[in-house]
């Protein structure tokens, strides 16, 4: 199951790009100016639909040559490729995950792949998510820069260590009775709490990130 | 490799001088030509990396220039397009990738960095106070004989001394200056801990482009460096950070937080940075402070991590686990081998040793100084990922708890265990306890390189 880690599914997607003389501009640069003007906070695709870590859509023109003495290849086609670390299933399928970007994101996926060949729509769901499967490929190394926990574990986790870290703060030397009341209290606090949303949790750092230096 | 040609490296480059008196001054060029024979005079003077067999001389000089200053010599545009863009940029540029924001920002560094006036860095050290003046004398005559170069701001060092001698401490009482890495070539009194450790667990030193350009580095590729090759080799890029210190908020945080700790004070102050205020590493002894350890060479830098991953003898986060994590990365610390830096640093302002009563308003607090072949891969990645960052060392958004740009908000875990005298602590809100003053990335040049400036004969055709 090279595909899975933990409740983690590695998803990694081709889709090839049409090649139409006739279409202007081209497909891939229909999608790539779609894709630049996605939203990568709380209106994301990603974010509207549940399940997704972190999600990635690149168009990929062709191999790169790098210089004799390497053999020059070429790709017989553009592809999109869509790159997943998302929630599986409890059967450790990508099933559900495809099923609930159709759901929440169903104009964003046919406003991207259909540009690509063979893409049936995100209304037909057998048909979208037997056309996601049909491009998938295997993952064969899973790394993975997060845990194997699902997204929500991964929210509610996260809500619970920063409430946990600055209790402690805020309560070290307190005497025990007090410190037990308090703690309960904050333990039904964070029980009721509602799971923050997803791209509404991300702490902002005073620091440029990104680029060489990340 | 063979050893590298020491007459050719400016001395400062290659050790660590270790003179108790310091000023930087920083000039300006008006004019290129006569900048050039400002240079052309000054050159004899550059004390290069050649062994001092009769003991120190009373003083020293070495230059260094900005890339403004490269190009207000005149350098041809061919060869100043070809430095890395971090040095073209300068560092005040880099303030927001760095983190030198809200106290840490450029609109609060000293007059001298608010226009974009320095062009270069001259470093004067001497062994007495008078030496140091005198040869300031020397190099002042100079700008005005030649009017090459109008001086814009001068900053003095000096260091901490009791009673006439040097303690090694800067001023928040920690003993200084342990580890800097080893490179191959360059000869030193090198000792375990010092440069990259081997899948053995010996220590080897590290590949010389991690210091020098025109060297393999450890990736075994030329640093990125200017054209033509000869302007660039045996010469290094210095960052320069002016970096003052709140000792009376750094006091007041120990007592504050150590009324809480079972470990009691000094143990505080030794988790902050993960040595004993004596010098001691936490990782050989978390009890109490060993002086047998902090003199022995064989020792004082030779630990590592890996036994220690809960942090209950040296916390993750502390500032030289931070700094230089050795093998707490795992992979035999192979991780680290490209994130190495040089360090000299020089403290200025009066020393108040603990007891007597400090001001964070006082001018005081280190000229720190980094030397690295490649400033963005080096310097810039540990200040933005370690120092201002923490999720390699799995402490989430914690900062450096001594040196991140906290702005009030910072939190600091150190890791305990269940005995009463190394117990947890989470320390919040943490200050700034240093902030920035100033400073930008220089070039120091080879002495060949320095004469072919002078000469004016760079060429990168």
């Amino acid at each position: 199951m090279p595909n899975n880690s933990g409740k983690v599914y590695g998803l990694t997607i081709l889709s090839p790009i049409i090649n139409d003389d006739r279409a202007t501009p081209s497909h891939d640069l229909q999608i790539r100016s779609y894709l630049a003007g996605l939203s990568t906070g709380q209106d994301s695709p990603f974010a509207l639909a549940p399940g997704t870590h972190l999600a990635r859509l690149v168009v990929m023109d062709d191999v790169v040559f790098v210089g004799a003495p390497a053999v020059e290849e070429h790709l017989n086609s553009k592809y999109l490729i869509f790159e997943s670390n998302c929630d599986a299933g409890p059967d450790g399928s990508i099933d559900g995950y495809l099923n609930g970007l159709a759901e929440h994101a169903a104009e964003h996926l046919d406003a991207i792949w259909s540009h690509c060949v063979g893409y049936p729509g995100a209304a037909d769901r057998a048909a979208f998510i037997r056309y996601m499967k049909a491009c998938q490929l295997e993952t064969t190394f899973f790394f993975a820069a997060i845990n194997d926990k699902s997204v929500p574990e991964t929210l509610r986790a996260l809500q619970t260590q920063r409430a946990v870290a600055d209790f402690i703060e805020s309560h070290q030397g307190v005497e025990p009775e007090k410190l037990r009341a308090e703690f309960l209290k904050l333990v039904s606090a964070l029980d009721a709490a509602p799971l923050p949303t997803v791209a509404s949790a991300i702490v902002s750092r005073d620091i440029k990130i990104g680029g060489r230096n990340e | 490799m063979s050893k590298l040609n020491e007459t050719d490296i400016q001395g400062f480059v290659l050790r660590g001088y270790n003179l108790p008196f310091g000023r930087y001054i920083f000039i300006h060029f008006k004019n290129p030509d006569r900048a050039v024979v400002l240079i052309s005079k000054l050159l004899p003077m550059i004390t290069t990396g050649q062994r001092w067999d009769n003991g120190k001389p009373p003083s020293t000089v070495n230059i260094a220039f900005t890339h403004r200053g490269l190009a207000a010599l005149a350098l041809p545009d061919a060869t100043l397009l070809s430095f890395p863009v971090e040095f073209q940029q300068g560092m005040k540029k880099r303030a927001e990738i760095l983190g030198d924001t809200g106290r840490n920002a450029p609109e609060r560094w000293d007059a001298v960095w608010h226009g974009d006036e320095v062009h270069a860095w001259l470093g004067i050290n001497g062994l007495t106070a008078e030496a140091l003046e005198t040869c300031c004398s020397q190099v002042r005559a100079l700008f005005a004989e030649t009017g090459g170069a109008i001086e814009l701001a001068a900053q003095d060092a000096v260091s901490n001394m009791v009673n006439g001698q040097q303690t090694g401490k800067e001023h928040f009482g920690y003993t200084d200056g342990f580890g800097n890495p080893d490179y191959l070539g360059i000869e030193r009194n090198s000792q375990p801990g010092h440069g990259k450790q081997l899948p053995d667990g010996s220590w080897a030193p590290l590949a010389t482009g991690e210091l020098l350009l025109g060297y393999a580095d450890e990736a075994g590729e030329l640093p990125i460096a200017p054209i033509p090759h000869i302007l660039a080799s045996n010469g290094t890029f210095m960052v320069y950070r002016k970096l003052h210190q709140n000792v009376a908020t750094f006091r007041k945080f120990l007592d504050e937080q150590s009324a809480n700790y079972g470990g009691g004070r000094e143990k505080l102050a030794a988790k902050l940075i993960g040595r004993w205020r004596d010098g001691t590493p936490l990782e050989l002894a978390p009890d109490a402070p060993d002086q047998s350890i902090v003199k022995d060479p064989t020792r004082n830098t030779n630990f590592t991590y890996g036994a220690d991953g809960a942090g209950t003898r040296c916390p993750i986060g502390a500032h030289m686990r931070r700094a230089h994590p050795r093998d707490a990365f795992g992979f035999n610390g192979k991780l680290i081998d490209r994130r190495r830096i040089t360090r000299r640093g020089q403290t200025y302002g009066r020393f108040v040793p603990e007891g007597e009563s400090a001001s964070d308003a006082e001018d005081r607090g280190v000229v720190f100084m980094v030397l690295n072949a490649n400033i963005s891969r080096q310097f810039e990645f540990v200040q933005q990922q370690w120092i201002e960052y923490g999720n390699d060392a799995k402490q989430g958004n914690d900062k450096d708890p001594l040196i991140g740009n906290h702005g009030g908000h910072g939190k600091f875990v150190v890791q305990g265990d269940r005995s009463a005298s190394n117990p947890p602590l989470i320390c919040g809100h943490l200050p700034n306890f240093v902030e920035l003053r100033g400073g930008d990335y220089f070039f120091i040049p080879s002495i060949t390189a320095l004469g072919m400036i002078a000469m004016k004969l760079v060429d990168p055709r």
